[in-house]
């Protein structure tokens, strides 16, 4: 037998967008500020997947200005509006849309001034980048003028916005019901390569394709399912919370043992845009789905290359080489 | 308190000091120097969050007595650009993306740093290696690493400066890679974290941890640590006014433990004081009398007849079972051509964000208990702590620190009470820091889970039936279980449309660390059984993996496990794409690693076989050869 | 949390030797200080109180590293980062830098005394099998009468069990001296739970040397960590190839003895799995190191067929 072989596996996944059988709700207020800027306001932001740059992306879009131009005020509940909890892959659709209802809100406010001053109807304008102009005249200012304007006449533009995901409870005998609104779907193939001397595996190559609805920003997203893919990784072969009668044992990362650099794969990925129909951006999220399919298609390409189902995670060294002894064992008899 | 003075330089400025030798040189830089970004992740030279120049060489601040800097030259993250400025490798981190929470992020950049000046030239394998001491748990290492080889490719030259630029902008802010907004206060250190920030007057929580799994709490005396000079309260279930309580479906945890313990490194008291050491002094005070009582460990054991009962509301110790029916199972399994049983386990994970759990509390002028903590839902959290402090909603106020990772494991509020509770008896500011031990030891974990799996399929591949059962481990206390076990039962039978299935899911109280949510909410643990049976199944009936997944992958119209209708399922766009990407040989999975023709190619790096660096040194070796 | 009262930096050996010998019961040397910091924490030895603590790091005595000969005398305040770097020690010890660059990382490298990992005497610890392939011996230094007297033995009988070695009260260890083996081979096989700083299963250190032939062993030189309450030299292996034309069978049925020396109390099964292996293929990589071509995967499979 060789020392090391390799194999492939693949392992496909779904998951819904948003709190789980319920509504699902996110309010976030927003103004078209002094200087062409623009202030948001929300309850829930950054945990570190990059919501804030995305938010800012967004009510730049919205409100026609560049996103480094949007300050956004977030995670007090005493100065910002409810927007519940950073989880269950549901900021962009949740969050993202909350702001882009409120920026647009305010954005009209400003257009309906600006249309009345320039005399055009409203929906022949247009911002972008920090100019707005009347579509098909010479009509065009900067947004900075456009908001000194507007506060001229008398008016602030300020904007709020609420979404909501219809979820509906499970019926508690047969389960029915609609969860979600919103549905993403997932494949990974792994290939891997497993020393028959230690058991060992290491991951080589990771081609993850991910549908998130509409990426915002695919830079983020990539970097989402990188780290979802070194997540299963970790939770494939190596991370083990032990406790013996309820005492841990595994006090910490000397024993915890999480991937480091040098575990890592090629992690090539494959963005798929289904947009959802039931969202002003489209977008849906990647948060959670990204590690789901990991484990199992590593589980699956350790079999393509030694033969051995790993039916109990993690697959250490140690077990992989116990399962090689048993079914070389198995194969001689 | 004894004394060591010291003399070194930082960031090229001299500093004198008289300090606690018992002080390490990451406490003197965040402590005594107000240099916070250096960070602590784990205090044991395992994640690389602390690491510091001495005398130009990289080290863990953590592992390092204060004293050894005596006379050193010290550089940290702050002092690698000046204010405003950002370094190659800095701006490098801000142009891929390479921050996401940001905690690990000063010690990647501290590593890289040091890779490159220890070797401009350094390869892909190498860098890693470099950097093989620096846990990040956001990003998958992939962007950092891409950094890091821009910024070497940059400073050599090899690379336009515009490298490192911004994206231009097309007709759409919506699809553009804007580089992270909070990236260039996380590549130089600038970002407080709920453990970086200090109030004037702040005191500081250690909190007594309960050394059994399941125990009576017979009597606690806290008279002897209230009397310690220098502590200023002992806090304990005695002192919540309102309705204790807190949980993210059922409220069954009280802020302390309330006249018994359920899990070990339960919080049993905390203490308040001028300074941690005298806090942890004032620990050791504190008498508690415990009557232990029979423990569960096992989730089987649980649902024995005659188990030990954990929460009196819940006497058949069963959190909640989440059943899911559709169709006909029985006639389902009776059309099958082969029917195929197994079973799959998962194991407990713990989150391990870098960041320990932190938190800062105090009351504002206006009476408004304030907490400040990297809460993933401080709307919620409000609403339990105003009535666990029977105040009215208005008086209590959550601020979102940020985040240095949560994956779900800060949605439980295990340790804001404490610190309100605190602030309220002594009007002055408090933070708590956890250790990563107290941190393993008392946040939720994913839950560990068993599946015992039957699948019923026609020759040609169609899934006939299911029958799916997976039991989980909840820990001593409810938290997310409720939901974790209803998304798993939602999501169990993978992206098909089975016609007949019986799914249930059911989660039990034990007294080990208790389980909550974690990324995938128990997606993961139910869709690994589903994925490997897929698995299993195709390699029976001599089907590629990709195919037997087409033959039963939901489509619009669909009616999902719970009998949603799917008005569009994008798995066949994402079976097609991962089958081109990768290349993919079709084939049934018959163990044949050893003769497809579709392996290392595009896409796979290099096996990880430590010594990149040895060309360098073996060079070094002809040289001295030579030489000599 | 470690706490002290006293934190000494004697720079001479007099110093730090009377500093020792007066001080409290329940202090301690450190010189990297890399594993007491961590072991002061909850889950190990909690809570420490050390009375005074002496870093060793400034001892002039304990720098650096002489060659004598044949031999090499490592001041204990040598750092595992220098057997990476340092191009005489890459030359004259050569199973020591991939011992090196599996040593914990980079960073704690800087830090950590090879002396210092020898002391401590882990089951586990990574240093302690090239230094056995090394023939290592141990200075010990005390005060008697006043006057620095030292003792010499060698590593292989200074560790007696799990942290448990020959120092006496009063002593500190001064060097190492390890043979100077230019013109071997040397090689290092572990396996942990991933790559990078990770406590070892088990690990394999091997120095080899062929005649000018290229096809005889002239000498072969292989230690055990990880298998037991402390490491081994495999002198019965060492002897079945010295003088022996190399032959892939003849590795191969070396590597199969070695099984039955595994004595560790958990994982037994797996160590055993794991060490035949570990022999072959820490021969074979010294091999390389001297030059020889890397065996294709079809010679090994043949050989094994």
């Amino acid at each position: 037998m060789k020392r090391k072989l390799r194999g492939r596996g693949v392992a496909a996944s779904w998951y819904g967008i948003a709190r789980t059988a319920t509504i699902d709700r996110a309010g976030a207020w927003a103004e078209l500020d002094d200087g062409g800027t623009g202030k948001v306001v929300t309850g829930v932001t950054e945990i570190g997947e990059g919501i804030l740059t995305l938010l800012c992306q967004v009510a730049a879009e919205e409100f026609g200005i560049k996103p480094e131009q949007v300050t956004i005020g977030d995670n007090d509940t005493a100065r910002s509006p409810e927007a519940a909890h950073a989880g269950a892959t549901r900021q962009t659709y949740m969050i993202g849309n909350s702001v882009a209802l409120a920026c647009r809100e305010a954005r009209g406010r400003l257009f309906d001034e600006l249309a009345d001053h320039w005399d055009v109807p409203v929906e022949d304008l247009r911002a972008f980048d920090g100019f707005a102009w009347a579509e098909n005249t010479n009509k065009r200012m900067s947004m900075a003028e456009a908001v000194a304007l507007c506060k001229q006449r008398g008016v602030v533009p300020v904007g709020s916005g609420s979404f909501t995901a219809h979820g509906t409870g499970l019926d508690p005998v047969d389960g029915h019901g609609s969860p979600w609104q919103a549905y993403v779907f997932g494949t990974q193939v792994a290939e891997v390569e497993v020393d028959t001397v230690t058991g060992e595996v290491q991951v080589m190559g990771i081609w993850a394709a991910h549908d998130v609805g509409r990426a915002i920003n695919p830079r983020g997203v990539a970097g989402q399912i990188e780290g979802g893919v070194v997540q299963g990784l970790g939770q494939a072969l190596m991370e083990d919370y032990q406790t013996s009668e309820g005492h841990p044992v595994t006090h910490g990362f000397a024993k915890y043992i999480l991937p480091t650099a040098l575990d890592i794969p090629e992690i090539n990925t494959t963005i798929v845009e289904d947009p959802d129909p039931l969202s002003p951006l489209g977008a849906k999220g990647i948060g959670e789905p990204a590690l789901v399919p990991t484990a199992p298609a590593i589980m699956n390409a350790i079999y393509d290359a030694v033969g051995v189902r790993i039916r109990s995670l993690p697959a250490t060294p140690e077990k992989v080489l116990a399962a090689l002894a048993e079914k070389r064992a198995h194969d001689m008899n | 308190m004894p004394e060591f003075d010291i003399d070194f330089t930082v960031n090229g400025r001299p500093v004198s000091r008289r300090i606690d030798p018992s002080l390490r040189l990451l406490d003197l830089l965040r402590e005594g120097l107000a240099l916070t970004g250096a960070k602590e992740g784990c205090g044991a030279g395992e994640c690389g969050t602390c690491s510091v120049f001495i005398d130009g060489k990289l080290v863990k601040s953590c592992l390092m007595p204060a004293a050894k800097a005596q006379g050193a030259s010290i550089e940290t993250v702050e002092g690698l650009a000046r204010p405003g400025e950002l370094t190659p490798v800095q701006k490098a981190f801000h142009r891929t993306g390479a921050s996401q929470c940001g905690y690990c992020i000063p010690g990647m950049v501290m590593a890289a740093t040091s890779a490159l000046r220890e070797n401009p030239d350094a390869g892909l394998e190498e860098l890693k290696e470099r950097m093989g001491g620096n846990i990040c748990r956001c990003t998958g290492y992939t962007k950092i690493i891409e950094a890091v080889e821009i910024a070497r490719d940059v400073v050599a030259g090899k690379l336009p400066q515009t490298a490192l630029d911004p994206e231009g902008v097309g007709a759409s802010w919506i699809g553009h890679n804007t580089a992270r907004l909070d990236a260039p206060s996380k590549v130089s250190g600038r970002l407080a974290y709920a453990g970086d920030m200090v109030m004037p007057g702040m005191l500081h929580m250690q909190v007594l941890r309960s050394p059994h799994a399941h125990a009576r709490i017979v009597r606690i005396d806290t008279s002897e640590a209230e009397a310690l000079p220098g502590v200023a309260c002992v806090v304990t279930a005695d002192d919540v006014p309102g309705e204790d309580g807190f949980g993210v479906f059922v409220h069954d945890q009280p802020v302390m433990a309330r006249g018994k313990v359920r899990h070990v490194g339960e919080a049993v008291a905390a203490v308040a004081a001028e300074s941690v050491r005298i806090a942890r002094e004032a620990l050791k005070l504190i008498r508690v009398e415990y009557e232990e009582l029979p423990g569960l460990y096992d989730p089987e054991d649980a649902l024995k007849p005659g188990a030990p009962v954990i929460h009196d509301y819940c006497p058949d110790n069963v959190v909640k079972h989440i059943p899911v029916r559709k169709g006909d199972i029985e006639a389902g399994f009776a059309a099958a051509d082969v029917i195929i049983e197994d079973e799959f386990a998962t194991q407990q994970v713990e989150h391990a964000y870098l960041e320990p759990e932190a938190g800062l509390a105090y009351v504002d002028h206006d009476d408004v208990v304030t907490v400040i903590s990297p809460s993933q839902n401080i709307t919620h959290h409000r609403h339990m702590l105003a009535d666990i402090l029977a105040r009215p909603i208005n008086k209590v106020r959550f601020i979102m620190s940020p985040v240095g990772g949560g994956f779900g494991g800060k949605e439980d509020m295990i340790y804001q009470g404490m610190l309100a509770l605190a602030a309220l008896k002594t009007h002055r500011p408090i933070r708590l820091i956890f250790t990563r031990e107290e941190s393993i030891a008392c946040s939720a974990k994913r839950h560990p889970s068993r599946t015992r799996y039957r699948m019923g399929l026609t020759n040609d591949g169609r899934i006939t039936a299911i029958e799916f059962s997976l039991l989980a481990d909840g820990g001593a206390y409810g938290m997310s279980s409720e939901g974790v076990m209803r998304k798993a039962a939602i999501l169990s039978c993978g992206p098909y449309e089975v016609d007949n299935l019986k799914v249930d899911t059911k989660v039990v109280y034990t007294n080990n660390t208790p389980s909550g949510a974690f990324r995938t909410f128990g997606g993961m643990q139910a869709q690994f059984a589903t994925e490997s049976m897929m698995d299993i199944a195709a390699e029976r009936l001599g089907l590629d993996p990709f195919e037997i997944r087409r033959r039963n992958m939901m489509r619009a119209g669909s009616l999902t496990h719970t009998q949603q209708k799917l008005n569009s399922a994008a798995i066949d766009r994402v079976l097609d794409a991962a089958e081109a990407s990768s290349g993919w040989e079709p084939g049934a999975p018959t163990v044949r690693g050893s003769t497809r023709g579709d392996l290392a190619g595009p896409g796979t790096r290099q096996p990880c076989t430590l010594g990149a660096r040895f060309a360098t040194a073996g060079a070094d070796i002809e040289t001295v050869k030579v030489a000599s | 949390m470690l706490t002290c009262d006293t934190y000494l930096m004697p720079t001479r050996l007099g110093e730090a030797l009377h500093a020792w010998s007066e001080a409290p019961a329940g202090s301690r040397l450190v010189a990297g200080a890399t594993d007491i910091l961590p072991y002061a924490r909850e889950g190990r030895g909690g809570d420490v109180h050390l009375p005074t603590m002496i870093d060793l790091s400034r001892v002039a005595e304990l720098q650096g590293y002489e060659v004598r000969g044949n031999r090499v005398r490592l001041g204990a305040n040598v750092v595992y980062q220098q057997f990476l770097e340092d191009p005489t020690l890459v030359r004259l010890l050569p199973n020591m830098p991939s011992c090196a660059v599996w040593f914990a990382d980079d960073q704690i490298r800087q830090q950590a005394t090879l002396v210092g990992n020898l002391v401590n005497a882990s089951p586990a610890g990574d240093g302690l099998p090239p230094v056995l392939t090394l023939n290592g011996e141990i200075e010990l230094a005390r005060l008697e009468s006043g006057q620095i007297a030292t003792r010499t033995m060698p590593v292989a009988d200074f560790i007696t069990g799990p942290g448990r070695t020959e120092l006496r009260d009063g002593e500190i260890a001064t060097a190492v001296t390890v043979d100077a083996m230019e013109g071997y081979g040397g090689s290092f096989q572990k396996v942990g739970m991933r790559r990078s700083l990770v406590i070892s299963a088990v690990c394999c250190a091997a120095l080899v040397k062929t005649d000018p032939s290229g096809r005889i062993f002239e000498d072969v030189r292989l230690a055990l960590g990880g298998i037991g309450p402390r490491p081994i030299r495999l002198y019965d292996i060492e002897d079945m190839l010295r003088g022996q034309e190399m032959t892939r069978e003849l590795v191969a049925r070396a590597s199969l003895l070695p099984a039955d020396r595994v004595a560790s109390r958990s994982r037994v099964a797996y160590r055993r799995a794991v060490v035949s292996g570990f022999i072959e293929a820490a021969i074979e990589d010294a091999l390389v190191a001297l030059g020889a071509p890397k065996p294709t995967p079809e010679q090994r499979e043949a050989l094994h067929a």
